[in-house]
């Protein structure tokens, strides 16, 4: 398995790869800009993501906006900002291919004249009205905004949220706006991926035209981040919920770095699915669980591994964390069985497979072109990913979990019903601060 | 060198694989379709039964039915059923809608015939013991509790209800509390083998599997497969629930208010299929929609508001949803229904304004069908609604023939400002501010 790709960089810098697959007349365009909230620093947070809004509020040669042109020829489209990096994405019939690359084209190389000050206000409500949804109204919406100021020192750019702080956001002005797109908006910064049904030959050519005359930026610095907090920490935080929830939270590996795939596989066994064994014993054996669940979200700069539970009426957080550990204690012993490992082995293999149904949209083939040409500088190394869990052994999965998630967690935040700050995990300190 | 956009070719046209059809001894039937890109193949098996086929007493018995299925079938317990779909590197996946229940698994195409086989256990061959259903019947509560502290469930579970009042469509497939005290493993039990089987189901199988193979495998799976079910099941038609009303559900300290503006609506098979997708394209269902752009682009209170047809088999909705600034609610309400209206009004509608959503739609239709998985959902559409095979090429063409005329007459026909039911899941001191909207306001609590 793997995507046959043709890479190019431009002169002004820009990566760009073309991987063709025939199957469909579709054609997936993304590009990705590799700054995220980790470039903003204290108190212009949430910056990088309202810049992204902006970035589909139209470029000079196109001044209605960027949607209306591309979803009248049938594309579908989007963007995302991360911590890590900005990506935007079109996926067109084969017909629209060049127009979704020059739309492109035209904001990479000349946005600002786009942005007005009235877009840009509106904008920022926008997002504020994100933030309101997606985080202030939902239960339990709050809780990784806790998590990550607690696990990370204020001076680390995964301290705050990307969503950012609305102050912060009625803080931006339009002058920041245009000093972010010179920073960090130039082809140097940027990497472009397109896939599906293209010729690649013809495509670079194109490519060329459109972005060949955008000029080169300047270097954007590497971030050095300070270490993640070393001592244990229990917080509660109210919230209009229903159940009590723990979250339990551990540094660990960064992104593709070692240890990374095998606590991904460890997440799997201990807490993903029904035949998880934190599921077994939990909520099928015990019933003192409602919901669970175990991640290893890995970063450019570092990792977190957490399980996430919540109690079962009538059943404590205490209870839940007490089997938690002792779960973990036990794996990192004894390590997973060879069922365990030969489960996650195909599991892998079978997700890396679905990984090449689709060509564009979030996950998608281009998308995937793209982490992988930013995070390791190589496009094509989505066997070498593959390989990555498929040479994870059991000895390896004990290990890492051994040398991870030993002890107690770093961050222990639990979520109660407001007014019941009691059902939290014993000796736990109120979270500090508005988020 | 000047910069102007490049010119775009003609739309694709849509043609979907014939699909090989084979019905079993027992009734089954069995539709493949054979798309050979990547190794992997998809099953879903559709069952003619959802909440609507719910008895009156019991909302959520259909949910929790098919929930139970996997809770032990053939000769494995519950959590060995898991792990052995997880063995084989998926997992199962049911969900049950207002009109059809299915369940389904994506997996390698070299073990597709063994994760068959344990979808026919599960189908065929399920336990439903009762500390199993126990168990479920608990799970389910909790998830209830937890969704209702959701505003945007909260909304929905309120528009529901009062929009299908007194119909089957009229609640989720979660049911409420009280039903799920009230369930017992007998109704589920039921439920599955009494009004579930063979001749009311089918099998799509889509992906890189030859129809041979795949025909071989579903006999040798499902043929065993033996239940009285089966008796025809329909829904009632869809009526008017009666007065419009402004339903408040209180949620003090809100940052925002959800808001829902609906009424009842077509059920799929209706001749304007395609004028109306058009339709809502202009109004709302698209983000360069009329009420997107006024809302999010204009006003910028909201994070985004889209409209959509709730196309159903006995009748449907029209719904507007939006999540609003708290302190703009009325605002927000007032201009969805301002735009409702505005839709109705002759000459409203100009022609470029039509063009561009009917080359939305017509153009990114392509984008349906790229994966196994978006093959096998279409052909489920076609079993669900009783659709011929040619439904999505003709797709292209109908929403080309949309004119001027047709929007017009559909949007007075079926954009009804004056009959929506509204729903606000906000902060108290909204409430009074709708009572500028001229309509009765009723606090209520939605029941989960």
């Amino acid at each position: 398995m793997s995507i046959a790709v043709t890479t190019r960089t431009l002169d002004n810098g820009l990566d760009v790869i073309v991987h063709e697959d025939h199957h469909a007349p579709l054609v997936a365009v993304n590009v990705w800009y590799h700054v995220g909230s980790k470039n903003e620093r204290p108190g212009r947070t949430g910056f990088a993501h309202l810049f992204e809004h902006l970035m589909f509020e139209g470029s000079a040669h196109q001044l209605r906006g960027f949607f209306e042109p591309l979803q009248e020829v049938g594309a579908s489209l989007n963007g995302s900002t991360s911590s890590d990096r900005t990506n935007y994405w079109e996926v067109v019939p084969t017909s629209a291919a060049s127009l979704a690359l020059w739309m492109e084209s035209d904001r990479m190389g000349w946005l600002l004249p786009a942005v007005t000050e009235a877009r840009f206000q509106t904008q920022r409500d926008v997002v504020l009205n994100e933030r309101r949804q997606n985080y202030e109204n939902r239960p339990y919406g709050l809780a990784q905004f806790h998590i990550s100021a607690a696990l990370y020192p204020p001076d680390h750019p995964y301290h705050w949220p990307t969503i950012g702080d609305p102050d912060d956001l009625r803080a931006a002005t339009l002058d920041d706006v245009h000093a972010f797109f010179k920073q960090f908006y130039h082809p140097g910064n940027a990497s472009l991926a397109v896939a599906g049904d293209v010729r690649t030959d013809a495509v670079l050519a194109e490519i060329e035209t459109h972005f060949g005359a955008i000029p080169a930026g300047p270097p954007v610095d590497a971030i050095v981040a300070p270490a993640a907090r070393s001592t244990p920490v229990q917080l509660v935080q109210e919230d209009r919920v229903e159940l009590s929830r723990i979250y339990l939270a551990w540094p660990s590996a960064a992104l593709f770095t070692a240890g990374d795939a095998e606590l991904d596989l460890v997440a799997d066994i201990l807490g993903n699915g029904r035949s998880s064994r934190l599921y077994k014993r939990l909520i099928h054996d015990e019933r003192i669980a409602a919901e669970l669940g175990a991640t290893q979200s890995s970063r450019e700069l570092t990792g977190v591994f957490q399980v996430v539970a919540s109690a079962a009426p009538g059943h404590t957080l205490d209870e839940i964390a007490a089997i938690v550990h002792d779960e973990i204690r036990l794996f990192a012993e004894e390590g997973p069985t060879p069922e365990e490992v030969q489960r996650g082995r195909v599991h892998a293999e079978a997700a890396f497979t679905r990984r090449l149904e689709t060509l564009g949209g979030f996950g998608g083939k281009a998308d995937q072109l793209n982490a992988y040409n930013i995070h390791r500088g190589r496009p094509d190394w989505f066997d070498a990913d593959l390989a990555r869990y498929l040479r994870a052994d059991a000895g390896a999965l004990a290990d890492a979990t051994g040398r991870w998630l030993a002890g107690t967690p770093r961050v222990a935040l639990s979520v109660v019903p407001t007014g019941r700050p009691g059902l939290a995990l014993t000796d736990s300190e109120p979270v500090r601060g508005a988020v | 060198m000047t910069r102007t956009a490049p010119p775009v070719g003609p739309p694709t046209a849509v043609r979907f694989p014939d699909i090989a059809r084979r019905t079993l001894d027992n009734g089954l039937r069995v539709w493949v379709i054979e798309q050979v890109r990547v190794p992997t193949a998809t099953a879903v098996l559709l069952v003619d039964r959802g909440s609507a086929a719910d008895p009156v007493h019991l909302p959520g018995l259909a949910g929790a039915a098919v929930d139970l299925l996997d809770e032990g079938a053939g000769s494995r317990k519950a959590i060995e059923l898991a792990g052995a779909f997880g063995d084989l590197g998926t997992e199962l996946v049911s969900e049950v809608g207002p009109d059809v229940s299915w369940l389904s698994f994506s997996s390698l195409a070299r073990v597709f015939g063994e994760a068959l086989a344990l979808l026919a256990d599960v189908v065929a061959r399920p336990h439903l013991y009762e500390a199993d259903f126990r168990r479920v019947i608990e799970l389910r509560s909790h998830q209830l509790q937890q969704r209702s502290r959701s505003a945007g469930m909260a909304a929905d579970r309120t528009l529901v209800g009062a929009m299908f009042s007194g119909h089957p469509y009229g609640h989720g497939t979660l049911g409420t509390s009280r039903a799920l005290g009230a369930m017992r493993a007998d109704d589920a039990r039921a439920f599955w083998t009494e009004s579930v089987g063979p001749a009311a189901a089918t099998l799509v199988i889509a992906g890189d599997v030859r129809a041979s193979a795949a025909f071989d495998m579903a006999a040798g799976t499902f043929g065993g497969w033996r239940a009285p079910g089966s008796q025809p099941f329909a829904v009632p038609e869809l009526r008017s629930a009666g007065e419009p009303a402004v339903l408040f559900v209180a949620r003090p300290g809100a940052a925002q208010s959800e808001v829902r503006v609906g009424h009842i609506g077509p059920p799929r098979k209706v001749d304007d299929f395609h004028g109306l997708l058009v339709l809502d394209a202009i109004l709302g269902g698209q983000f360069t929609s009329r009420i997107n752009r006024n809302l999010r682009e204009a006003k910028g209170l909201t994070y985004g508001a889209r409209t959509s047809f709730g196309f159903r088999r006995a009748g449907g909705s029209f719904v507007c949803d939006a999540s609003v600034q708290s302190d703009r609610t009325a605002e927000a309400v007032s201009e969805i229904l301002r735009e409702f209206a505005e839709i109705r009004r002759p000459g409203s509608v100009v022609d470029a304004e039509l063009e561009r959503a009917r080359a939305s739609l017509s153009r990114g239709y392509v984008r349906n069908f790229e994966t196994a998985s978006q093959y096998a959902r279409a052909a489920v559409q076609l079993a669900t609604y009783d659709l011929d095979d040619r439904t999505f090429d003709r797709f292209v063409p109908s929403v080309e023939a949309v004119g001027p005329a047709d929007v017009e007459r559909l949007a007075v026909e079926h954009i009804r400002p004056d009959e929506a039911v509204i729903v606000v899941v906000g902060d108290p001191a909204q409430r009074p501010l709708l009572e500028g909207l001229g309509r009765p306001v009723s606090v209520v609590t939605p029941e989960f």
